[in-house]
């Protein structure tokens, strides 16, 4: 549902690229997995992250697939975001890699 | 066939009774296959029918026969509370106050269907379908009750060789062969019991 | 059992052991938060490793959410259980409840977080049970 929203909104609004690197000893595991999917649910834009800049792409909002992620401490998120507040998701996802999830 | 107040509380006693007295046969035969709580599970929610007597056989049979079903399902638990509860509730739902054979025939195969929907399973897998099937055939062609008993007995004897495909035994795979299930084991005895107290005569 | 008011979809987690229902709902609590209600039950009648319908219908009456409520079970009689619980509720209900087909710690984790963020009952669903697609 949030995609079919997110694609909508998606044909007027530029998407916003950046990256940040996961510092935090677990990496993306289960817990920081479910932070990162529980903040991008908080926004209309499309959020996506890959660990290179061309891809293959996640849907950050999908639990289950940023959980089979699985990247490790050190790994380079790049994120892709296109929404009405890609801005500010893309702000939010930085802060949160950057902060460690908050268990740096 | 009439079915008076005395009647269904010999039902009643018949059924409880069997399935208590043979409690650790069929723990015995759930602990070659699967997590031997079968008996204990069995006769926790027969006695707990039991207590609701003489309350119980105060009421028509198709509310008794829903009021067991649903203390076999609430008081059993396991996979076997949900089955065997179904398989009286639907029969309770489906019989008249005095049923005749033909009644007996259209309720146990609907019955039948619903324990089938309830455990997405079909006769073949090692479950207590495969002594209910024969069972209800054996009845529709007419068998007395000893035909039907003895019917019960023998096809609860043929899951032995069965590989399980539903259920907890089905994780032991190929070793779930020579085991019998302690499911139709339990379908059998409960049959057997009520055939004899309903003293059923051949009707060809 | 725990639960929390929100419109969020209710999440039910039923074990055989009461130890893994609570551990499990103790993991969604503290990966997930309390934005969703959440309930558990373990154990059969006697307190012994098994389910048992009466407490799955609490622990759906616990859990209850207007979005409805995901039901994550472990091995065969929970899900059978379940299901008889599901079918005796009252029909307005009813349709409002359903039992995922996913491992019931993963999937409760990932039916949480699904609803944290204020998916409907299918996502939710959905999504717990990707975890084996």
């Amino acid at each position: 549902m949030h995609d079919v929203n997110a694609g909508r909104a998606a044909e007027a609004f530029a998407t916003l690229t950046a990256s940040a690197v996961l510092v935090n000893p677990v990496g993306l595991h289960a817990r920081p997995s479910v932070k990162l999917t529980q903040s991008a649910k908080g926004f209309a834009a499309r959020i996506e992250f890959a660990l290179a800049a061309d891809g293959p792409w996640t849907d950050a909002k999908s639990p289950v697939k940023v959980m089979r992620v699985k990247a490790p401490q050190g790994a380079t998120l790049h994120f892709r975001v296109t929404g009405p507040d890609g801005e500010a998701a893309l702000a939010a996802m930085l802060a949160l890699v950057r902060d460690g999830f908050g268990e740096a | 066939m009439t079915l008076d107040r005395a009647n269904r509380e010999k039902l009643v006693r018949a059924l409880a009774g069997t399935v208590i007295e043979h409690a650790d046969e069929l723990t015995s035969l759930d602990q070659a296959i699967g997590d031997g709580d079968h008996g204990l599970n069995m006769k926790r929610g027969f006695e707990a029918v039991l207590a609701t007597l003489p309350d119980l056989a105060d009421k028509s049979l198709p509310e008794m026969l829903k009021a067991i079903g649903m203390t076999l399902v609430m008081k059993v638990g396991g996979a076997s509370g949900p089955l065997v509860g179904t398989f009286f509730m639907e029969l309770g739902k489906a019989l008249p106050e005095q049923p005749a054979r033909a009644d007996l025939v259209a309720a146990t195969d609907r019955a039948i269907n619903a324990v089938k929907a309830r455990g997405r399973s079909e006769p073949g897998q090692k479950t207590l379908l495969d002594v209910l099937v024969p069972v209800q055939a054996v009845l529709a062609n007419g068998g007395d009750a000893r035909a039907i008993a003895a019917e019960a007995a023998r096809a609860a004897d043929r899951t032995a060789p069965m590989l399980a495909i539903r259920g907890r035994a089905s994780f032991l795979g190929e070793r779930s062969i020579g085991h019998m299930d302690p499911g139709s084991r339990s379908a059998s005895l409960l049959i057997g019991a009520a055939v004899t107290t309903l003293e059923f005569e051949a009707n060809t | 059992m725990s639960s929390s008011n929100s419109a969020n979809v209710g999440i039910v987690i039923v074990s055989h052991s009461p130890k893994i229902a609570e551990g499990a709902a103790d993991m969604v609590r503290q990966m997930v938060g309390s934005a969703v209600p959440l309930a558990w039950t373990g154990g059969d009648v006697d307190g012994g490793l098994g389910t048992n319908v009466a407490g799955i219908l609490e622990a759906i009456e616990a859990a209850w959410s207007p979005a409805g409520v995901a039901v994550l079970v472990d091995l065969g009689g929970a899900e059978t259980n379940s299901e008889m619980a599901v079918e005796m509720l009252a029909e307005d209900r009813r349709v409002r409840v359903v039992v995922c087909n996913a491992p019931v710690v993963e999937g409760a984790v990932i039916a949480a977080t699904e609803s944290s963020g204020g998916s409907s009952l299918a996502a939710v669903k959905r999504s717990a049970e990707e975890f084996y697609a």
